[in-house]
């Protein structure tokens, strides 16, 4: 039998996880409720009119994407700390595959996942703060699937480092925000710019584009230094 | 060898001293007073200099941790472990030195502008890296993880910098290239002058931590032969 190819290990990897999380939803459950409670919070946080006050286009972004940061850090964290408590992520290092698929089959499960608690977070979020989802859902779409990728990237691989050495969300938040601003930073305009009704607009398109080029650059030195993260 | 390593850095040590002394004596005393900002413009000769330096710092980290990845050989890793700790000290010193200059010029202690932002990122994840090596459970695995820190870090500097630039902007730019020289003659020496001296402060710094890197390395090596055997 020969050790399988590159894309069939990301592919066994990530159907490994997304099989765990299927059973138990133990990681999806868990962020979906932990966004809830942040969204209640910015909701009394800024009062109920906020949104209408200051118009949606400057409340909600920032709302929902911080929301979406600290969503993220819990669920990537959650599908390392799953594999640390039995230590299976040693016997995934093992394996007789490229050690980058092993990082592609975390990331691709991880996105899934994160896609999910996208579609909650901004469905809820229409819901409190009272805006046209489907109005803007294509657009929207797309800024979410691009900023998502780039944070879930840097995600991935600090959570692998926060687990390796013993921490959980602490380290990882302390080390992806940080190092995931520019991914932030253009989320959120891109977002205010989809929202404001007006389209993404000249600036908005050179975010996302950057955003692409950004996505690109975490995902090639994430793939290469995955593997020395793993090793014992 | 050891010997002439120990020459040079006392060498080294004399000259920075100097050189240090002599900045000083030039940032106060011979440097004409600018005539909007006044004395705490004063400060801009130890501020840019060390700013020069902590971003110089970021790329010996970077060198540092590709090399250990790479040869896995202890030294490269005490280069970055070097690289990193003076880094975060002069990224915090220009994190101190740029409020204190800009309450007078600007008006308020911080601004989000894109080098504030981004120094004050890069010292973040500068103490995200310090943070992983002191929690990991063994030298390897410290050195490792900390080399991926390090270079995410190093490469998303221009990244965070470009990016925040584009979000807003109000930084004074004294060289723009092509506009020529912006500043008044003896502002312009002391101010090549600070960087030289900075410069060889930096180096000072970074040779001393690097030799200390080196001791600790051989001191844990001596222990772990002995608890072996």
């Amino acid at each position: 039998m020969s050790a399988p190819g590159f894309g069939r290990a990301t592919y066994e990897v990530a159907a490994k996880d997304l099989r765990l999380e299927w059973r138990t939803f133990e990681s999806l459950s868990s962020a979906i409720v932990f966004s809830l409670i942040v969204l209640v919070l910015f909701s009394f946080a800024f009062g109920f009119s906020a949104a209408r006050e200051f118009g949606v286009d400057r409340i909600v972004p920032g709302v929902v994407w911080t929301v979406l940061a600290f969503a993220t850090v819990v669920t990537v964290a959650r599908s390392m700390e799953l594999e640390r408590r039995r230590d299976t992520l040693t016997a995934l290092f093992l394996a007789p595959v490229d050690r980058g698929a092993l990082f592609a089959g975390k990331l691709v499960a991880n996105l899934v996942k994160i896609g999910l608690l996208h579609g909650t977070v901004v469905a809820l979020a229409a819901l409190f703060f009272d805006f046209d989802l489907l109005e803007v859902a294509a657009p929207l779409a797309l800024v979410l699937a691009v900023h998502a990728l780039g944070l879930t990237e840097l995600g991935t691989l600090f959570a692998a480092i926060a687990t390796r050495v013993g921490r959980g969300e602490a380290l990882l938040a302390t080390l992806l925000f940080p190092a995931s601003a520019p991914v932030f930073v253009s989320a959120v305009k891109c977002t205010a710019a989809v929202l404001s009704g007006r389209g993404l607009g000249d600036e908005g398109r050179t975010w996302l584009l950057a955003t692409v080029g950004f996505d690109v650059l975490y995902f090639l030195v994430a793939l290469g230094t995955f593997e020395f993260v793993l090793e014992e | 060898m050891a010997r002439m390593w120990d020459r040079m850095l006392y060498a080294l040590w004399g000259v920075a001293t100097l050189a240090i002394g002599i900045a000083i004596y030039l940032v106060f005393l011979h440097a004409p007073e600018e005539r909007v900002m006044g004395p705490p413009q004063r400060i801009f000769y130890f501020h840019v200099p060390i700013a020069m330096m902590t971003f110089l710092a970021v790329f010996v980290l970077l060198v540092g941790s590709l090399g250990y990845l790479w040869t896995r050989q202890r030294a490269w890793d005490d280069l970055a472990r070097a690289a990193s700790e003076v880094g975060l000290l002069f990224c915090t010193l220009v994190l101190i030195t740029g409020p204190i200059w800009a309450k007078p010029a600007w008006g308020v202690w911080w601004t989000w502008e894109a080098r504030l932002t981004t120094t004050l990122l890069l010292w973040l994840l500068l103490v995200g890296g310090q943070m992983v090596r002191s929690y990991a459970t063994n030298r390897d695995q410290g050195a490792r993880l900390a080399a991926v820190v390090g270079i995410v870090a190093a490469l998303d500097v221009p990244i965070v910098y470009k990016a925040v630039d584009w979000w807003r902007g109000q930084h004074p730019v004294l060289f723009r290239p092509g506009a020529g020289r912006a500043l008044a003659p003896g502002m312009s020496e002391t101010f090549s002058f600070c960087i030289w001296a900075f410069a060889l402060l930096f180096a000072l710094l970074l040779a001393l931590r690097f030799r200390l890197a080196r001791i600790e390395d051989r001191t844990l090596d001596c222990v772990e032969r002995l608890s072996a055997g």
